[in-house]
C-alpha cells in the first residue's frame, strides 16, 4: 500500500507541475506516468500478497514469507545509525578529526564492549590514516572545527 | 586491419603509462580485497571510491573502477572455496564443488583453476570485446530518441524479468528509480520538481550518496543484524598449480564458460550471476559423471568461475556501444564517465579511443596482475578473511561518509546517504532488488529526454514508437517479458484444472 500512496502523491505533485500534452510534454509529464505506474504496481503487489499466482513465477510462492523483526538483533544496526546521525550533527562544529575519532571509538566498542584500549587504538589509527590519505594526499576538504591547526 | 592495430597500439600506450598501471593495480587489488571480504561488494566499493576519481583523468578513473569490477570476480571465489560463503553473488555456485574440494584437501587446485580460468576468461572476454564493440557501435548510430526510449524500457523489463525474487517488486524498484531521478530542475522548462523548498535538492539527488547509502550503509546495517561466524579451513593450502589431469578435466569447461559468460553478460540484469548457474548446469549436463557434481569436481569450479569473469567483460558492450548499463556496476561506471564529461554511446569509441582502447588493454594487464595477486598471495587473502566484521564495518562506514561528503563538501549529501542507507536496509529486509533501482535512477534523465524528443519530433504522435522497426521490436519484447509470467501462471492453472 506504501507504493500506491507514494505513486498517487507523485501524480498529484506532477499535476501541480503541469503535465503539458503529447505535443509539448510539460515538467510533470514523465513524473505523472511513473507515479501512475508506481501506484498501479503497488496495487498489484498488494493484490499478490493476499492472493498467490498472478505475475509470480511458480517457485516464488514458497519464498514469500513475512519479514521477521527480532528487536534484540536490531540493537547493533540502531546503535550504528544513532552514531551516524551524531556524526552528521557534530561534523561541522567539532571538525573531521575529532568527530571521526569519537564516532569510530564507539563503533569499534561494538567489537570489544569490555575494553577501551583496543577500540581507542583502532579509532586513533583509522582517523590518522584517513586524514593522511584523504586530506593530505587526495586534498579532500573537510571541516576543521575545534582543531584549527591542521 | 591497420586501423585496428593502430587502435590497439593507442590502447597499449595509454594502458602502459606509469599512472594507469598504478591505477589498474589499485583497482584489481581493491577488487580482490572486496571480493574476498563478505559484506561489501563491488557496487558499494565503486560508489564509495568514485568521488576520489574525480581529480584524475577519466581514463585512469575507468581503468581503476573496471579493475575493481573484474577483480572482485577473482576474489569472490576464495571465500566460496575456503569458507563456503560466497564473497560475491557470482560465486555462489563455486561453493558447491569448490568447498567440497577444499574439504578433501584440494583447496589449492580449486583456487588455482579458478584463478587460471578467470585469467583465460578475462583475456578471451577482452578479445571479444575488442572485436565486437566497434561494429556494434556503428549499429548504435541507427538509434534515435524513439529507439533509445524503447531500448531503455526493454532493458528495464529484462532486468525485472531476470530478478531473483518477485518480478513485481523489481518493476516497482525500476519505476521508483525513474521517479527519484526526476527530482531537481527540469532541464527543458527550468521548473523545480519535488524539491520541497530544499536548495540542496535543486541539482537532484546525487548518484554517489544514493548508491553509497543503498549499497554501502544499507549492507553494513543488514550485516550487523546477522551474526555469522566465519570458519576457515585450517588445513594448509598447497599445490596451487593444477596438475595435468585437472587441466584435462577443466579446459573444456573454461572455454565454454568464457563464451557463454561473455554473451550472457551483455544481458541487462544479473547476466554474470545467471551465466554461473547456466555454466554449471551445462557442465553437469554434458559430463560423463553428472552424479559426482556437488561432491568436489573441478569442472564445477572451472566453468562458473570463468563464466562470471567473461560476463564482466561482456557487460561493457552495451555501456560502450549504446551508453546503456546492463547492471548496477556499469550504471555506476556510466555515472562516473558522465561526471567526467564523457558520454558513452555510439560515438564513444570514435570520440574517445584513448579511454576505450586504454581500458581494454588495461584489462589484459589487469588479468595478469590478478593472476599474480591471487596465486602467490593467497595466504594474505586468507589472513584478511580472518578480520572480524565488527572491526571492518566502522572503516567501511568511514569510507562511505568520506565518499559522500567529498563530492560537494556538503553535509547534506551525507544526510542523503544515511536516509538511503536505511532505505537500502529495508529493501534488503523486504527482498526488493537494488539493481533495477540504480539502473533506472541513472537512466531516468536519458529516458525522459528520449520520450520528450520523440514526442516533439512526431508532433505528439505516440505511434512513432511503433513505426520505427528497432523501437517496435524492443517494445514488443518488453511487453512479452512483462506479460509472460501472467500467461504462464494462467496456463498452469488451466492445466491443473484439466487434470
Amino acid at each position: 500500500m506504501v507504493w500506491f500512496v507514494l505513486g498517487i502523491g507523485i501524480c498529484i505533485g506532477s499535476i501541480k507541475l503541469k503535465l503539458g500534452n503529447f505535443h509539448t510534454p510539460g515538467p510533470g509529464f514523465l513524473p505523472f506516468l511513473s507515479g501512475g505506474s508506481l501506484a498501479l504496481f503497488g496495487l498489484i503487489l498488494t493484490f499478490l500478497t493476499t492472493r498467490t499466482g498472478l505475475g509470480e513465477k511458480e517457485d516464488e510462492k514458497d519464498q514469500r514469507e513475512l519479514v521477521h523483526w527480532d528487536w534484540k538483533r536490531l540493537i547493533n544496526p540502531l546503535f550504528t545509525l544513532f552514531i551516524l546521525v551524531v556524526y552528521i550533527l557534530l561534523l561541522e562544529p567539532l571538525g573531521f578529526l575529532l568527530t571521526t575519532f569519537i564516532c569510530l571509538l564507539f563503533l569499534f566498542k561494538l567489537s570489544d564492549p569490555q575494553k577501551w584500549l583496543m577500540p581507542f587504538v583502532l579509532s586513533f589509527t583509522a582517523t590518522a590514516l584517513s586524514y593522511l590519505l584523504f586530506s593530505v594526499w587526495l586534498q579532500c576538504q573537510f571541516p576543521k572545527g575545534l582543531i584549527r591547526f591542521w | 586491419m591497420s586501423g585496428f592495430l593502430e587502435n590497439m597500439s593507442v590502447g597499449l600506450q595509454v594502458a602502459f603509462t606509469v599512472t594507469n598501471l598504478l591505477y589498474c593495480f589499485i583497482g584489481v587489488f581493491i577488487g580482490t580485497l572486496i571480493g574476498v571480504l563478505p559484506g561489501i561488494g563491488p557496487v558499494g566499493t565503486i560508489s564509495i571510491l568514485m568521488p576520489l576519481t574525480f581529480g584524475i583523468s577519466p581514463t585512469s578513473a575507468i581503468i581503476m573502477l573496471a579493475g575493481i569490477y573484474y577483480g572482485a570476480q577473482y576474489g569472490g571465489s576464495t571465500t566460496s572455496i575456503l569458507v563456503n560463503i560466497p564473497g560475491e553473488a557470482t560465486s555462489v555456485v563455486t561453493c558447491l564443488d569448490g568447498y567440497q574440494m577444499a574439504r578433501q584437501g584440494r583447496a589449492g587446485p580449486a583456487l588455482g583453476i579458478s584463478a587460471f580460468g578467470s585469467f583465460i576468461a578475462g583475456t578471451i572476454g577482452a578479445i571479444i570485446l575488442m572485436f565486437v564493440a566497434t561494429p556494434l557501435s556503428s549499429f548504435g548510430l541507427k538509434f534515435g530518441p524513439p529507439e533509445y526510449f524503447s531500448l531503455i524500457i526493454l532493458a528495464l523489463s529484462i532486468l525485472s524479468y531476470l530478478a531473483h525474487g518477485s518480478m513485481v517488486k523489481a518493476i516497482i524498484m525500476a519505476i521508483l528509480g525513474i521517479c527519484l531521478s526526476q527530482i531537481g530542475i527540469d532541464v527543458v522548462t527550468g521548473r523545480l520538481r519535488f524539491t520541497f523548498g530544499i536548495i540542496d535538492l535543486q541539482d537532484g539527488l546525487g548518484l554517489v550518496p544514493v548508491v553509497v547509502g543503498l549499497f554501502g550503509v544499507g549492507e553494513v546495517l543488514a550485516n550487523l543484524e546477522e551474526s555469522t561466524n566465519v570458519e576457515i579451513l585450517k588445513a594448509k593450502i598447497k599445490g596451487l598449480l593444477p596438475n595435468l589431469r585437472d587441466w584435462k578435466d577443466s579446459i573444456g569447461a573454461i572455454f565454454r564458460g568464457s563464451i557463454l559468460g561473455f554473451f550472457l553478460g551483455v544481458l541487462p540484469g544479473g547476466g554474470a550471476i545467471i551465466s554461473t548457474f547456466v555454466s554449471y548446469a551445462l557442465e553437469k549436463k554434458i559430463s560423463k559423471h553428472p552424479e559426482k557434481f556437488g561432491t568436489g569436481v573441478i569442472e564445477g569450479v572451472a566453468g562458473p568461475e570463468t563464466a562470471n569473469n567473461a560476463a564482466s567483460s561482456g557487460a561493457f558492450i552495451p555501456l560502450f556501444t549504446l551508453g546503456l548499463p546492463s547492471n548496477a556496476i556499469t550504471a555506476l561506471l556510466l555515472g562516473a564517465l558522465m561526471i567526467h564529461g564523457v558520454a558513452p554511446g555510439p560515438f564513444f569509441i570514435r570520440k574517445h579511443p584513448d579511454i576505450f582502447w586504454g581500458t581494454i588493454m588495461s584489462m589484459y594487464i589487469g588479468n595478469v596482475m590478478l593472476l599474480i595477486l591471487n596465486l602467490p598471495l593467497i595466504g594474505l587473502w586468507v589472513k584478511i578473511l580472518k578480520v572480524p566484521y565488527k572491526v571492518l564495518f566502522p572503516l567501511l562506514l568511514l569510507l562511505c561518509i568520506i565518499g559522500s561528503y567529498s563530492i560537494n563538501n556538503n553535509k547534506f549529501d551525507v544526510f542523503i546517504m544515511l536516509i538511503f542507507g536505511v532505505i537500502g536496509y529495508l529493501f534488503r529486509k523486504y527482498e526488493y532488488e537494488l539493481a533495477p533501482f540504480v539502473i533506472s535512477f541513472v537512466l531516468g534523465p536519458i529516458l525522459e529526454n528520449s520520450l520528450r524528443q520523440s514526442l516533439l519530433i512526431s508532433q505528439g504522435d505516440i505511434s512513432i514508437f511503433f513505426r520505427k522497426p528497432i523501437s517496435m521490436s524492443c517494445l514488443i519484447m518488453a511487453l512479452f517479458l512483462l506479460l509472460s509470467p501472467i500467461v504462464l501462471a494462467k496456463s498452469r492453472r488451466l492445466r491443473k484444472k484439466l487434470g
